[in-house]
């Protein structure tokens, strides 16, 4: 017991340093999601020294960044996206627009915030936050990645 | 084939990258941030309310007197509220640490009361007066100012009648 | 008993199987490393592709309720086992070489052909539309770059049958002990287009930018993959590092097998995979853009079909 408890103690940690992230878009202007992909792509701000890798597909995904409020016409859509990615996942809420619907507020069309529909773990307020403080939720997301592993 | 060219710096350069998160990281000076609130400058115009673009700042009115509320997760930074607060009570600092978890999400708010005093005039209940908008100077003594502070609008527009009456 | 034992381990020790896997895994990671510096970033840890295989494992695999379940979750498996074989049948120079009834060049070419049969049918099992075309840009990739790796092999047996007296030789051991007596096909100018020919096929195997049409992230959503999460995908993982480690190895024995033996064979052995891993996968990744679909085609239908073509004629001739 104690072997295969220390077994599966090193492989969670092995498994936290490789968290991949998938990139959904509620209904943002893009601003949030310019800033996400700066993360990814401009040596600057490189989010692979974490072990992160944007992937394409949702059922490659641990950590989930939502961007934008949730405009009706996307709904459908995101939650049958986000109940595609497999457990065990972390949303992250990037920018103010998902946690409380940001400058859309009180549109007719806006369902924010995102977690009344989806459970939403960490929230980086910001219009549009930058690339650091994106990078600091991804990292507190990891943490709680690390527990639910 | 210049590229190759570029390849080779880059090697040679080395990476470029910032160390944040495994170092400190580096905060332009004019960068708008997450706001601060000074409780004894405020005046209770409530103008920042009216030009808070996502309808961040609420006031509301509460026996202790004005309650203003100040939601940081709806607050998108646009510096508005400092640009037409009249006493720069409100201000954008340049942090920008504010990712939190959801158990803190109602946390990240500021309220505040601005309380009320009675009036020396007249017994009113009345907000207390802030200091005076900044970059104006009023053409009245120290102990004058603190006079017509503790008053109403009603008597201080009396007080101020009379002694413009008086000189 | 020694020798009955020697396949069993060759297949799944050394030099197939876990050390094969761990050089596969060592491979990417240098890859992905030396990408990032040579983009000005940092990159992970040299061991990030165990962490990702480790992590792969301890997800949950979803199979979609219209997918062919059998064909689904057998397609990787079927993937990392021909993997597995032909590793075993790559031969080390100086080390190790194949049992002759694991088979040869020819069971090796077939084997090579493997990998992409499962991705196409991986694509169309999973029966979503990106699986789809996956399917058939995988299809589009095969026929193209098939043609001159047949031809290139063809030449190397030619030249190598020829030289010996005999018509053509099909045995990897007989190219290499061919090679150390006459000198590498490297330095051989009569070889130099069918080494240009394989020069210009493996990172098509591979599936490497510009030629990783099947599986582009940003297009089709990573084509056939994009179904398939936790141990299924890290079977395909696991194939696609050994899948490396034959077609690189494939790539030395055929053209510069000469190394001493034992232990110091082994080093230059692997040296020689990361050299060519690193020139013709790390630096086209990170300089070059992936060409469409129809692009790639006319490309190795026009220029590898040619230079292949062309080594076969001076083969014969000289």
């Amino acid at each position: 017991m104690n072997l295969k408890q220390m077994i599966s103690a090193q492989a969670r940690r092995m498994a936290a340093r490789s968290p991949w992230i998938y990139r959904i878009n509620a209904g943002s202007c893009n601003g949030c999601d310019v800033e996400c992909a700066t993360t990814a792509l401009i040596p600057r701000y490189d989010v692979e020294r974490l072990g992160c890798q944007y992937c394409g597909s949702p059922r490659h995904a641990d950590i989930v960044l939502v961007t934008g409020p949730l405009t009706a016409r996307v709904k459908e859509s995101v939650l049958r996206v986000y109940a595609e990615v497999p457990d065990p996942k972390v949303t992250v809420a990037v920018g103010v627009c998902p946690i409380s619907g940001g400058i859309f507020r009180d549109g007719y069309a806006v369902l924010a915030p995102l977690s009344k529909y989806i459970p939403v773990d960490v929230n980086v307020p910001g219009c549009a936050p930058r690339p650091q403080a994106i990078i600091e939720g991804i990292a507190q997301a990891i943490e709680i990645w690390r527990g639910r592993l | 084939m210049n590229y190759i060219k570029t390849l080779i710096q880059n090697l040679v350069s080395g990476p470029s990258t910032v160390s944040y998160p495994f170092g400190p990281a580096w905060t332009p000076d004019n960068f708008r941030g997450r706001i601060e609130f000074k409780l004894s400058s405020c005046t209770a115009c409530r103008a920042c309310e009216q030009v808070c673009a996502p309808g961040a700042i609420r006031f509301d009115k509460t026996p202790e007197g004005l309650r203003f509320m100040m939601w940081h997760n709806t607050c998108v930074f646009c510096g508005l509220c400092e640009h037409y607060c009249p006493t720069d009570a409100i201000k954008q600092t340049t942090d920008w640490h504010m990712a939190h978890t959801v158990d803190q999400e109602y946390g990240m708010a500021i309220r505040e009361t601005i309380a009320y005093v009675t009036c020396t005039g007249c017994n009113a209940k009345t907000l207390s007066s802030a200091p005076n908008p900044a970059g104006v100077e009023p053409p009245f003594t120290a102990e004058e100012i603190e006079q017509h502070r503790n008053l109403c609008p009603a008597c201080r527009k009396k007080a101020l009648a009379e002694r413009g009456a008086a000189s | 008993m020694i020798e009955s034992l020697y396949t069993p381990l060759a297949l799944l020790i050394f030099p197939g199987g876990l050390f094969a896997l761990a050089l596969g895994l060592v491979l990417k990671g240098l890859d992905r490393r030396l990408a990032a510096r040579l983009q000005r970033r940092v990159g992970p840890p040299l061991a990030q592709p165990v962490y990702d295989l480790v992590k792969l494992a301890q997800k949950r695999t979803m199979v979609p309720d219209i997918a062919c379940q059998p064909v689904f979750l057998g397609a990787p498996l079927v993937g990392v086992v021909s993997m597995a074989l032909a590793v075993a049948l790559v031969p080390i120079p100086g080390v190790y070489t194949p049992d002759v009834v694991l088979g040869d060049l020819l069971v090796l070419l077939y084997l090579l052909t493997v990998p992409a049969v499962v991705l196409m049918i991986a694509g169309s099992a999973s029966g979503s539309p990106f699986g789809a075309i996956g399917f058939s840009r995988e299809m589009a990739m095969m026929l193209a770059y098939e043609g001159p790796l047949v031809l290139v092999v063809a030449s190397v047996a030619l030249r190598t049958g020829l030289g010996q007296g005999g018509l053509v030789s099909f045995s990897l051991s007989e190219i290499i002990a061919y090679q150390q007596a006459h000198g590498a096909f490297l330095f051989d100018p009569v070889m130099w287009p069918a080494l240009l020919a394989f020069l210009a096929f493996y990172p098509a195997n591979l599936g490497i930018i510009p030629f990783d049409i099947p599986e582009a992230e940003t297009e089709v959503l990573e084509g056939p993959l994009l179904e398939y999460s936790g141990p299924a995908l890290g079977l395909f993982k696991i194939m696609s590092a050994l899948k490396a480690v034959v077609v690189l190895g494939l790539g030395v024995a055929l053209f510069f097998p000469l190394a001493p033996d034992g232990m110091a064979g082994l080093l230059i052995q692997i040296v020689k995979l990361v050299v060519l891993m690193l020139l013709g996968v790390t630096l086209l990744r990170v300089s070059l853009g992936r060409m469409r679909i129809d692009q790639a085609f006319r490309f190795f239908l026009k220029w590898p079909l040619a230079l292949s073509v062309l080594s076969l004629a001076i083969v014969t001739i000289a």
